[in-house]
């Protein structure tokens, strides 16, 4: 019997059988997430029910020391999901139990595996919903987006995960349940919370949540301009910030987008366009949103605007907001593969930065276009190539490299919400000195003794992670 | 429409936002039972990383219903791989007894004989031929149940109807019918005989589905169908001269009609077929034509376009499956309190119908024909 046939029988002892995969297929479909060019099959995969199920499977692994890691809906754009060292993936998607939603303390329980929009779906009749949302967030889970302490569009006015988290059950490395946090927000002592929540799976599995849940604007109004360069989106986009006005959203798409979106489904937009914003601002009342639009108008005419579309009702806000949902997909009809790179710059070097890229790019010769929450300098090239070739797979990961090194000399991150995953551990260094390394890594031992949790993600510390670099990194198909 | 497996494989860019549109992953959470686990796998297969007989599994569990199609941001024509895929799988590991059963139930005369004597065998099941356990066998609608016909006399011009194996068969009432609409927007529908092969396309025999689409005779007349896995397939065989009879009926004005019925007093609850909504992007027409009936009010039905686990003949192949979703589905009909659901595929309306029988529904299970006929020439209960 193979390795993992032998893990998967082994397994029943723990889980019923029919929740155990093990086959060659399952171990092929469970070895990426949505970053390509780095794969691993795990021996099996299991999806637990309860957070007792999860428990039992934990101590199960420590006692056979073998590796495990959490897998949400795996949109991870760094590798988080991915068994780099084999073992046992534990997939939430059994987890999908929403408890209670509590509308008079505006909060709700869930089980980790739940899709981020179905939290809100299930919170919309009481006029509430749950506030952070990835581009992914039809699927994207409640776990992953705690892992990833991930951010979205609105981010900009409603913060990252972070603080619409009050509480988790957390199944610590040792297979030990705790609860972390207080549903009144407030807890005593050190804010583990807080560690949690962008460990990215490291320092245990999120079985359970509390989330904070808030109240859904009434009106929303929603611009889309259009811009001859960069520059003037740029500098527009600072002008509206130190208006006073606070948009839920900022995006901008650069003209690879544009290009892309024309190419798949034909969008136009008037010539010349460099850039892309869309704005859009919300609350209670109406004559203040209206207020504000109009200075977003006039400081968008100011700033050299070549066109503004304005949605006049629920439809075209959706037509204006697909200019930002698809832009991705769409570059997926351009070139086999993409890899969706992210990092954080001061807002005001967005120009240069971006003109970095796209001379970076061009010197690998690869294909790319951009993203931004402009609002917080969250940047997101996207590069498209064919991953059956080696040398444009190489080229990917050094473009990326080059990018993000650039980022941290801008005074930025190297990550603003993707994570560090697979993709950028040996990046941190870059931005972290040997102490503030050393801090994270006692972070990590404390919690993740022998590192059997999610191995080689973040900080890669042992051989077996060496060894997987070397053969799984940039592999190509 | 790309015939090569590699050019759809590729468009795939792994973003999941296909996942939560499944309804095999939904209800197993498997990443193998998903689409972009199956795009993955049939790559795998294709490119010879993995064998077929791997990735068996996976393929056989997929509805078919292109549900992911819709979700997908970056086209990747899922229905047209799967095609690919099943025929690449046919030929690694022939499968005799699916052709055999494929050819008797593409027959219309075999097709009646056998739903009559099922009709016979207690509880309306019949063995299940391509897999464990017993299935329902659809119980043939009388033929010449209208009261005669009194409206205009068809002068616009003529389509072919296609008759199939089902339709004309076991949906005789219905399709009269839809006859009888046609006629009401000024066309004359000749019947067009001959299985349009969709069952072979979707199963792994695409050449011979190919052949069947092309042997059709409309004699240069446009096709209709009131079939969504038919028109489904036939649009993508044969091109757009293809029309199903919501859009026909539609373009023809006959919402304008039915808004001078006699008024209707009926809950209705819309069920997408998944070859309509998600293979030819019909949602709006029949839900037009439907609420234009004075009277009529459409409620809203939760996850109205979900598959209901029939899809072809996955009923007979997978039925654990195919029953979970038909459960599900149930569970939401039954939360609309409608007086009737309809939907626009045979293969939904008889196993609609079975849940009905079988949870002793006072729902009624029509085919849109059906309803906005009885428009017309009065509902009979
Ligand atoms: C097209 C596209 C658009 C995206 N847009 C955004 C965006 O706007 N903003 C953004 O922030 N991200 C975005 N992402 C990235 C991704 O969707 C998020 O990181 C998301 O939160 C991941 O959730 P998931 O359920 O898919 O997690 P997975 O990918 O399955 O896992 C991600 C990480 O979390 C860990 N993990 C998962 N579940 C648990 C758990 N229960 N307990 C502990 N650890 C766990 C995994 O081990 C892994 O390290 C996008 C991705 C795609 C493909
Ligand atoms: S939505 Fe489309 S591109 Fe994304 S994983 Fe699914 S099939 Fe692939
Ligand atoms: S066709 Fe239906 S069952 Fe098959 S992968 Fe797509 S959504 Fe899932």
């Amino acid at each position: 019997m193979t390795a993992s046939g032998q893990i998967g029988r082994e397994l029943e002892a723990v889980l019923p059988k029919e929740r155990i995969v093990a086959d060659t297929a399952a171990r092929r479909a469970y070895d990426s997430d949505a970053y390509p060019i780095d794969r691993h099959p795990p021996d099996a995969v299991v999806l637990p029910e309860t957070t007792e199920e999860v428990s039992r499977l934990v101590r199960w692994c420590v006692e056979q020391s073998i590796p495990y890691t959490p897998r949400g809906a795996g949109t991870g754009l760094s590798g988080g999901a991915m068994a780099a060292r084999g073992g046992i993936v534990i997939s939430t998607k059994r987890l999908t139990r929403i408890f209670e939603v509590d509308a008079a303390n505006r909060m709700m329980h869930a089980q980790s595996g739940v899709p981020n929009l179905r939290l809100s779906q299930a919170a919309a009749p009481f006029g509430l919903h749950f506030a952070p949302d990835p581009s992914s967030q039809s699927v994207c889970t409640l776990g992953g987006n705690i892992a990833e302490n991930s951010g979205g569009p609105h981010t900009l006015k409603y913060g990252v995960t972070y603080p619409h988290i009050l509480q988790v059950v957390l199944v610590d490395p040792s297979g030990e349940v705790w609860t972390i946090g207080s549903r009144s927000g407030r807890a005593p002592g050190p804010d583990f919370l807080s560690l949690i929540v962008g460990g990215e799976g490291t320092l245990g599995i999120v079985t359970e949540a509390w989330v904070r849940l808030t109240p859904t604007p009434q009106c929303v109004e929603t611009a889309l301009v259009a811009f001859p360069s960069v520059r003037q989106a740029t500098e527009c986009v600072s002008a509206i910030v130190s208006s006073g006005v606070i948009p839920a959203a900022l995006e901008m798409m650069d003209k690879g987008i544009i290009g892309a979106l024309r190419a798949a489904f034909g969008l136009q937009y008037p010539d010349g366009s460099e850039a892309l914003l869309l704005v859009e601002c919300d609350g209670n009342d109406p004559e203040r949103i209206a207020d504000e639009l109009a200075t977003v108008e006039s400081i968008s005419q100011a700033n050299g605007a070549l066109e503004l579309r304005r949605a006049q009702s629920e439809a075209e806000r959706k037509d204006l907001w697909k200019a930002r949902k698809k832009g991705i997909g769409a570059m997926g009809r351009l070139a086999p593969s993409i890899v969706t790179h992210d990092g954080v710059i001061p807002r005001s070097r967005l120009p240069e930065m971006l003109d970095f890229v796209y001379q970076v790019a061009a010197e690998h010769d690869i294909g790319v276009a951009n993203l931004f929450h402009a609002g917080d300098g969250n940047l997101h090239p996207c590069m498209y190539f064919d991953d059956r070739d080696p040398l444009q797979v190489e080229a990917v990961i050094a473009a990326g490299e080059a990018i993000i090194a650039r980022c941290v000399e801008l005074g930025g991150s190297v990550s603003g919400e993707h994570g560090i995953g697979v993709e950028k551990s040996t990046l941190l260094e870059s931005m972290f000195g040997p102490d503030d390394m050393r801090l994270q890594r006692i972070a990590r031992e404390i919690f993740n003794e022998g590192d059997l949790c999610n191995p080689c993600k973040v900080i890669p510390n042992q051989k077996g992670c060496v060894e997987h670099r070397r053969r799984s990194r940039g592999v190509a198909w | 429409m790309s015939s090569d497996l590699i050019d759809i494989s590729t468009r795939c860019i792994r973003c999941g936002f296909c996942l939560e549109a499944c309804p095999t992953f939904t209800e197993t959470g498997l990443e193998t039972h998903s689409p972009r686990g199956r795009i993955y796998l049939a790559r795998s297969a294709d490119e010879g990383q993995a064998s077929w007989t791997t990735v068996r599994k996976s393929i056989d569990s997929c509805l078919g219903c292109r549900a992911c199609e819709t979700a997908c941001p970056s086209g990747v024509e899922y229905g047209r791989l799967l095609e690919l895929a099943r025929s690449r799988l046919e030929r690694a590991e022939p499968d005799r007894h699916l052709a055999r059963v494929l050819d008797w139930m593409t027959r219309p005369s075999l097709l009646r004989l056998s739903a009559a004597l099922g009709g016979l065998l207690p509880g309306g099941e019949a063995p299940n031929p391509l897999g464990p356990g017993r299935t329902p066998v659809p119980r043939p609608q009388p033929r010449g149940d209208w009261p005669p016909y009194e409206g205009p006399v068809p002068k616009r011009g003529e389509v072919a109807l296609l008759a199939g194996c089902a339709m004309d068969c076991l949906f005789a009432r219905t399709h009269e019918a839809s006859v009888r609409l046609l006629a009401r927007v000024g066309l004359l529908a000749r019947p067009l005989h001959g299985c349009c092969g969709a069952l072979h396309a979707h199963n792994g025999f695409l050449d011979e589905g190919v052949r069947r689409a092309e042997a059709l005779d409309p004699r240069g007349l446009p096709i209709v169908t009131d079939s969504a896995g038919c028109g489904g397939w036939l649009k993508e065989a044969r091109g757009s001269k293809v029309k199903d009879l919501s859009e026909v009926l539609l373009d023809g004005g006959l919402d304008s009609d039915l808004g001078r019925c006699e008024p209707l007093r009926l809950r209705v609850a819309y069920h997408d077929a998944c070859h309509l909504a998600h293979g030819q992007g019909i949602r709006a027409q029949p839900r037009a034509l439907l609420a234009a009936i004075p009277g009529v009010e459409l409620v809203p039905l939760a996850e109205s376009d979900t598959c209901c686990g029939s899809a072809g003949i996955y009923n007979l192949r997978e039925p654990e499956m195919a029953n979970l979703l038909l459960d599900r589905k149930w569970r939401h009909i039954e939360a609309t309190h409608a007086d009737v659901v309809a939907a626009g595929n045979p293969g939904c309306l008889a196993w609609l119908q079975a849940a009905a029988q079988r949870s002793g529904s006072r729902i009624r299970v029509m085919h849109t024909s059906e309803i906005l006929e009885a428009a017309f020439s009065g509902w009979s209960s």
